[in-house]
């Protein structure tokens, strides 16, 4: 109750540990944090005033540090196998295979570090299509980590797109990481309609940066042989044919980040009159839909 | 319900955490990002399957997210929508409610407000057993205690 009034009262977040078997069980702490500029003697008062207790229950204010918990969070980051020589590998370990084809990775803030069922599911869809030499647009680049596979898989040229200038900061490091040059992956900045609004060389470490070709390249419509979009279900549904209408007569479109119970049908129902032969491949709940756009029009 | 098998395959918790997060918006920075940190959950997978799971509701409405951390560092959350209050408030336009409910009115808002409401709500983990007349009725008399009036049609 104590957690639900402080939330009330301002904190950002209430936590509540469990009490180890050994501990006292009359006293439970709990963490709770908030943003700099509150009174957090004021707001602990108010929730403990508001349901009831007489006494200030003790508190300690510590500030925390801005990076620790974007260190901890990447601690928990392991090399992932996705298939039998391809594996996504933390920027700080050793791969454990240095034979296979091994995708360096520092996801810093921006999603996508191999984990993710979806992201998995895309991969091994990329693993099974590329045959070399194909164009590339992976729309919700996120960290990167699907365009810089394609390349490594052997595609000519990737394009990553983005609503987060986040996630582009964070693919042009990982392509750096990757050896990836310019020629060979672009990347864009767009807002949540498509437009276009910078789009970088990976020799660039300045998002505003401009690369003609980039903006040029994403412009262009039926240009790319693969196109994947692993984000999430409301863009999907509202931007399907600007997603489609980006891969050639005949391509492969793949898209993920939608629960295959609850969301999968709708999705199914919106890209029928673009794909055919659609097929869906399930990990953990989550769905990847792909298929190839169709030659001539949905009747 | 849990089963029997589910109770004692029950992995330990190491905390349980409750946070306000706007639906579709979970980014890996605060308020998510410190709070589930400091447990060394992932974070991108905590707001890819929140974002996936509030696609459903308009977007950045504060939704109440409760997370259980077990102590392998894996996680399982539950979605409450926002309070019955912050959507009457929404639906009528006020900051708060009446300072004197029943005696001075607030605000106005049609039964259009209510039952649009209710279905919301209807998704609820605690309202699913209730008939939309339900949680219709509930909803008006939450708006009476904060001095809303609900009339069948806006004059």
């Amino acid at each position: 109750m104590l957690s639900d009034a402080l939330l009330c009262f301002g904190a950002s977040s209430a936590s509540m540990d469990e009490p180890d078997d050994c501990d006292s069980t009359d006293e439970i702490s709990i963490n709770s944090i908030f943003t700099e500029c509150q009174d957090v003697g004021a707001c602990i008062s108010n929730a403990a005033g508001s349901i009831g207790l007489k006494d200030m229950p003790s508190y300690v204010v510590t500030m925390g540090e801005h990076c620790d918990w974007i260190k901890k969070t990447q601690e928990s980051f392991h090399p992932v196998k996705i298939s039998e020589d391809l594996w996504i590998v933390p920027e700080w370990r050793t791969p454990p295979d240095a034979q296979a084809t091994n995708i360096i990775l520092n996801p810093g803030l921006a999603f996508g570090t191999g984990d993710h069922p979806t992201t998995k599911l895309c991969l091994v869809l990329l693993y099974s299509l590329i045959k070399g030499g194909e164009f590339f647009l992976d729309y919700g680049t996120g960290s990167g980590i699907l365009g810089i596979a394609a390349l490594k898989l052997g595609a000519a040229l990737s394009v990553g797109v983005d609503v987060d200038p986040q996630a582009i900061r964070s693919a042009l490091q990982n392509a750096a990481l990757n050896n990836v040059g310019p020629q060979e992956m672009q990347l864009c900045l767009v807002d949540s309609m498509g437009n276009p609004l910078s789009a970088v060389g990976t020799t660039d470490g300045n998002v505003k940066g401009q690369s003609s070709h980039g903006i040029r390249l994403v412009a262009e419509k039926e240009k790319f042989d693969i196109v994947m979009a692993n984000i999430l279900l409301n863009p999907l549904m509202e931007m399907a044919d600007h997603i489609v209408s980006y891969a050639k007569p005949g391509a492969v479109v793949g898209v993920s980040g939608i629960l295959s119970e609850q969301q999968l049908p709708q999705i199914e129902g919106r890209y029928m009159q673009f794909l055919e032969g659609m097929s869906v491949s399930e990990m953990d709940g989550w769905a990847c839909l792909s298929g190839r756009k169709r030659i001539t029009k949905y009747s | 319900m849990s089963s029997l098998k589910e109770i004692l395959t029950r992995r330990p918790v190491a905390a349980t955490i409750r946070l306000t997060v706007p639906a579709g918006a979970a980014r890996p920075a605060p308020p998510v990002g410190p709070a589930l940190g400091q447990y060394r959950l992932n974070l991108m997978a905590f707001c890819k399957d929140f974002n996936a799971r509030t696609q459903k509701y308009k977007p950045d409405i504060p939704m109440a997210v409760t997370i259980t951390a077990f102590k392998d560092n894996t996680f399982e959350f539950t979605v409450k929508s926002p309070s019955v209050t912050w959507y009457l408030k929404k639906a009528a336009g006020i900051e708060s409610g009446s300072s004197r409910p029943g005696h001075v009115i607030a605000s106005t808002i049609t039964l259009k407000h209510i039952y649009e409401i209710a279905k919301v709500k209807q998704s609820d983990p605690y309202c699913q057993y209730m008939s939309l007349e339900a949680i219709c009725k509930s909803i008006i008399g939450t708006a009476n205690t904060m001095g809303i009036k609900v009339q069948k049609e806006l004059d």
